[in-house]
């Protein structure tokens, strides 16, 4: 694709401002359309994360206190484990995503949505699909495999409702005005895609034709680290590359940046994953491989990073007030925290260390938490105004939710590695009893847990706002809600 | 359509690129092996596992085990698994051949049960195997690896009562006695354990005539009222012979025993 398709402007920035009447009158109908569907995966999300959370609390805290609860069969730690992971990566995240994918879509398509009801059975079905896959979880259905645990039958209702969901995405941007196709549509049609393809390739070689033996960590290493790539990444860089520019102003600083981020970022971050697999039972090559495109990572993370700093640069003070744009940019950093840390950990060096132990658990919370669903509250903040037509109640309660997400996840990820690099330096070393490992890394277990009561209040207290906004108890102003006041000079900033 | 195509095109190509490298080709080179045997075909490696041992891993699977216990030994270069007397030699792809799904294990919250079966001690071990894996050469067991525990001074395979088999009469380590005791009660084996109890995989019941053969022997608070026993559900003891079955002992001539082990191929079986 040539470079200069990508439109430079995000579309329709205050730049463009004073739009005419009639823009803002299409607009306000593209988000009537899209309201329904919207609303109803960002609720379910939220539903899951909460329950999610309360799950993770419970994984938590059975680590160092494994007797709570235990003679409960559907509560014993290794169905709760899944039950969690699968919740947040279905229930919260994936829901989430689709819900801004959707209206993003809309809006960069400039078409109204059709049919919204369709999308609604579709985000009934999904939820369905994952009640049932949760459901077998702790009834000890669970299939073994990573992010998969949800028993065939589940996985089926799950591919059918995201058929349905996606057929309309697709058939909005088929139905779009306008010739260009703004970088965001980039992503969210490569992950549209993407997941169905990772998806199905998945269920064949582990359910339908399954593949055998060791091939089988295989194909899911590479599910899970596509999924967390091509699917959550590419919908969380999307949104960031509308959210940035349109909230501080001003166009995308670069777009052969974005070309090359895109490009390189769906080469290389599809052939990560196999690093999981580090010294086990499989041909050294495709480690080396996957070590090499994890590196080669750096490129997109260079460009995409470099490209929303540019943007940034002179409008960080902006964080002050917007909150869209501060969990924007902190999922945006995050990204680069992420893709860093990604890199450390698996250079053979570290890896020898550090595989086996709770680094990994760190490493998925810096991408799916830290990255993407800051990403996610950051779009929901900008969206859920533009549906229900109020503005957030308290900007309290978002500084609160902001603060408490990022010591969480801060101390969560603080905890996590010093624990993993305690426990794994202590598993190989021969002369320390294996239980030692365990015993020093307990300390640890126990500040994660207490990170984890930290995001908690985050998610409860985001879940009550976005309550009092769903039930009309939003503020009724004409200028959004600011986490700080506003100095006079600069109320014009769209935020 | 400006520009639509193109966007498929490279968005269809990365995918089945990354797809076509990661799943496919080794799909090719280590998706479709054998059991290997020696020149008259004998000393098959490995075998299909009973069905018990099968339900067990469904159990196993089910309650997430997985998660905190790999099955995987590296090589001695990269790691101390070996040194950690979890096995001989590193595990490689023909291990797994019939192990669906095969459980690898991604975090060690608990140690490695790769060769696990083969801690059990030897009078025991006639007993689960013939369930259990019958290709697994028992006898062939160097002794400081079937007895694991009595004779190395660290604590090598883990949680075990290490020094001392039974100073309290509790089961020998790693026997089918020792597991469903350790299942239903881990911490009154090992004080340090963090691993729960499942205690929903053993029944309770009143004893009628006769205390039932194999009902646990519990101590202390762990131990039933009088006149009651805890017997292992079905469920518990297809566990326990899975995993006792687990075991990646039998040399294969793709990879360097690290250990001295008995001359590959010999391995005394009959």
């Amino acid at each position: 694709m040539d470079a200069a398709e990508v439109s430079l402007t995000a579309p329709a920035t205050s730049a463009d401002v004073p739009t005419s009447e009639v823009e803002q009158v299409e607009r306000a109908l593209i988000d009537a359309s899209t309201r329904l569907p919207v609303l109803m995966f960002y609720t379910s999300a939220i539903a899951w994360l909460l329950i999610g959370t309360l799950l993770a609390g419970f994984v938590s805290f059975k680590l160092h206190a494994p007797d709570l609860l235990g003679n409960i069969s559907y509560l014993t730690w290794g169905r709760v484990r899944p039950a969690h992971m699968n919740i947040m990566v279905y229930g919260w995240a994936s829901m989430a995503g689709m819900g801004t994918a959707i209206w993003l879509m809309a809006r960069l398509s400039r078409t109204v949505l059709r049919q919204p009801l369709l999308l609604v059975a579709g985000g009934a079905f999904w939820n369905l699909g994952v009640l049932l896959g949760v459901g077998g979880i702790m009834a000890g259905d669970s299939s073994g495999y990573q992010w998969l645990e949800f028993p065939p039958y589940a996985a089926i209702v799950l591919f059918v409702a995201y058929s349905l969901i996606m057929s309309w995405a697709v058939l909005m941007f088929r139905f779009r005005r306008g010739e260009q196709i703004y970088i965001t549509q980039w992503y969210l049609i490569g992950a549209f895609l993407w997941f169905p393809w990772l998806y199905s390739a998945a269920q064949l070689m582990l359910f339908a034709v399954p593949v055998q033996g060791v091939m089988q960590a295989a194909v899911n290493a590479w599910f899970v680290n596509n999924l967390l790539f091509l699917w959550f990444g590419a919908i969380a860089l999307g949104t960031a590359y509308y959210m940035i520019p349109k909230v501080i102003g001003r166009p995308v600083h670069s777009y052969q940046l974005a070309t090359i981020g895109f490009w390189t970022y769906a080469l290389f971050s599809s052939w990560t994953g196999m690093q999981r697999l580090i010294d086990g039972p499989f041909p050294a090559w495709m480690i080396t491989a996957s070590i090499a495109a994890t590196i080669l990572t750096i490129i997109p993370v260079a460009t995409v990073g470099l490209n929303h700093h540019m943007t940034m640069v002179g409008n960080f003070q902006l964080m002050r007030y917007s909150p869209t744009l501060r969990f924007t940019v902190f999922g945006a950093m995050s990204y680069t925290v992420f893709s860093g840390v990604g890199v450390l950990i698996s250079l053979r060096s570290m890896a020898r260390y550090l595989h086996f132990t709770q680094v990994n658990v760190a490493y998925s919370h810096l991408g799916l938490y830290a990255f993407y669903s800051m990403i996610m509250f950051g779009s929901m903040y900008y969206i859920v105004p533009r549906l229900v037509g109020r503005e957030w109640r308290y900007g309290s309660l978002i500084k609160l939710h902001f603060w408490t997400a990022v010591y969480g996840i801060g101390l969560m990820t603080v905890m996590l590695v010093a624990g993993g690099i305690t426990q794994g330096s202590e598993i190989n070393d021969p002369t320390m009893a294996f239980s030692e490992s365990i015993q020093s890394v307990m300390p640890y277990m126990r500040g994660r847990s207490l990170a984890g009561m930290l995001m908690t209040v985050a998610h409860f207290v985001f879940a009550f706002h976005f309550g009092l906004m769903l039930f009309g108890m939003g503020r009724t102003a004409s200028v959004p809600t600011f986490l700080n006041p506003m100095e006079a000079d600069e109320t014009e900033v769209q935020l | 359509m400006k520009g639509l195509k193109p966007l498929f095109f490279g968005l269809f190509v990365t995918f089945a690129f990354s797809w076509l490298g990661l799943a496919l080709v080794p799909n090719f080179q280590i998706g479709h092996l054998d059991p290997q045997s020696d020149e008259d075909g004998t000393d098959v490696y490995p075998l299909p596992q009973s069905g018990m041992a099968e339900r067990g891993r469904k159990v196993y699977t089910g309650n997430g085990c997985f998660y905190c216990h790999s099955q995987q030994v590296r090589p001695d270069t990269d790691s101390s698994d070996i040194d950690r007397k979890w096995g001989e030699r590193r595990s490689a792809p023909r291990d797994y051949i019939f192990n669906r799904p095969v459980l690898l294990g991604k975090m060690r919250m608990g140690p490695d049960l790769a060769n696990l079966g083969k801690r059990a001690p030897a009078e025991d071990q006639a007993a689960p195997s013939a369930a259990a894996s019958p290709g697994a050469p028992a006898p062939a067991a160097s002794p400081a690896a079937a007895k694991p525990a009595a004779a190395a001074p660290v604590a090598p395979a883990g949680p075990a009562p290490a020094t001392a088999p039974n100073p309290d009469g509790s089961p020998p380590p790693y026997s089918a006695a020792w597991h469903h005791q350790h299942l239903y009660a881990p911490r009154s084996l090992n004080l340090d354990s963090n691993m729960p109890a499942y205690r929903f995989l053993y029944e309770e019941r009143r004893i009628s005539g006769q205390r039932s053969a194999d009902a646990l022997t519990l101590k202390g608070e762990d131990a039933p009222t009088t006149g009651w026993e805890v017997v292992p559900t079905y469920e518990a003891k297809c566990l326990v012979a899975y995993l006792m079955s687990l075991e990646q002992s039998h040399p294969l001539k793709e990879v360097k025993s690290a250990a001295p082990l008995p001359v590959p191929g010999k391995a005394p079986t009959k």
